[in-house]
């Protein structure tokens, strides 16, 4: 099989990051802020998937649910249960808030795995502006909860006087870190998982009949994929209760 | 009408109930397995990210001031320590994650051992 495809050499035609490019939807021309590209269009679909889940899916209000309410109460209760088990009863009250997040990044990422469609989260434009979305609200909180005093997890007071300013400005470089690394970790995974799909995808047009082993390998790594998209979503989630609960008690776990 | 469940019918039922649960084990350990590469991965991109930011946070201020390189290797330095830092609270948390999980798991065994002793 090696050999065929080494043979094949350069007939392969495999360009996976094609995938991501960001395209005006209509006519041609440079991209501007209000641009309607392709961005645009499926993260709309993501917001009406997520109406149609969540405000059509309950509209009956059943006591015993129909399917698609049955799956809007089940996310609704984990992510409920997720953020009260983290940030306590405090933190039920940016409720709203984490579960717009996950449901956002949930049902987009799902969506970017039916085929042809754009993956909205495998940008890092988008991550990061949730990821920035959160840090700043954090902050914010953070400040207006406890004043100044929430600059004392800055200040290490266990540490000798003459470290502490470095020791400080370590802590404030660290305190970005995370939110950085959140957004590129989530764009990373959606973009390496549907890469090495278009990979396969590429060798199985040159292989011919052995495209039966990177077919296979395609539906493995797609099954994996459902797993990495919901798990990358709950992550999310679960770091801004995490955050959340620093801000609300900082210091003290 | 028949009386009672049938004897025959719950053996299968029973045998059909182990069988998912069976099947429902592996899962589980591919599960955990996912979450110790998710947990290392996390790791390196805080490290990476901590040099990162700390070289960038640098560059800006010598860009400010003149003074390449001096600011940018204090502050490349200055980010990898920020980034060993979070890397070292992220394993924490992770230990303290699986300490309270075997806590929780281990009460009724840890019980029978001590009224054994």
């Amino acid at each position: 099989m090696s050999a065929e495809a080494e043979a094949a050499g350069n007939g392969f035609n495999i360009h996976p990051m094609d995938q991501f490019v960001v395209k005006p939807l209509f006519g041609h021309g440079d991209i501007g802020v209000f641009t309607i590209t392709n961005v645009t269009l499926w993260m709309g679909i993501t917001v009406l998937a997520i109406i149609a889940l969540l405000v059509l899916g309950t509209r009956g209000r059943a006591v015993v649910p129909s399917r698609s309410q049955s799956i809007a109460e089940s996310i609704y209760v984990f992510v409920h249960k997720m953020l009260e088990d983290i940030a306590g009863k405090e933190g039920l009250k940016y409720f709203p808030y984490i579960f717009t997040l996950f449901i956002f990044i949930l049902v987009a990422n799902i969506l970017g795995l039916i085929p042809g469609a754009f993956t909205t989260t495998s940008h890092i434009a988008v991550t990061a502006v949730m990821a920035m979305a959160v840090f700043t609200t954090v902050t914010l909180i953070g400040f207006y909860k406890n004043g100044v005093g929430f600059l004392g997890l800055f200040w290490i007071s266990s540490a000798p006087l003459v470290l502490r300013p470095i020791l400080a400005i370590i802590e404030i470089i660290s305190y970005f870190v995370r939110p950085i690394s959140h957004s590129i970790r989530l764009a990373g995974n959606m973009m390496a998982g549907h890469a090495v799909i278009k990979v396969f995808a590429g060798f199985a047009g040159a292989l011919g009949v052995f495209s039966v082993f990177p077919i296979v390998a395609i539906m493995a790594v797609y099954g994996l994929e459902m797993l990495v998209v919901c798990i990358q979503a709950y992550v999310f989630a679960i770091l801004t209760c995490v955050y959340l609960n620093d801000a609300l008690h900082p210091g003290g776990h | 009408m028949t009386d009672g469940p049938d004897p025959k019918r719950l053996d299968a039922l029973s045998k059909k109930l182990e069988a998912a649960r069976q099947a429902k084990k592996p899962v589980k350990a591919e599960e955990s397995h996912y979450t110790a590469a998710r947990v290392g991965w996390q790791m390196v991109t805080e490290l990476v990210v901590g040099l990162l930011l700390g070289f960038a946070i640098g560059f800006g201020i010598d860009h400010l001031l003149d003074t390449r390189p001096w600011f940018m290797l204090i502050f490349t330095m200055l980010g990898f320590a920020a980034g060993v830092r979070t890397m070292m609270r992220t394993a924490q948390e992770v230990q303290e994650k699986n300490l309270t999980k075997d806590a929780k798991a281990a009460p009724i065994g840890k019980d029978k051992m001590y009224d054994d002793d």
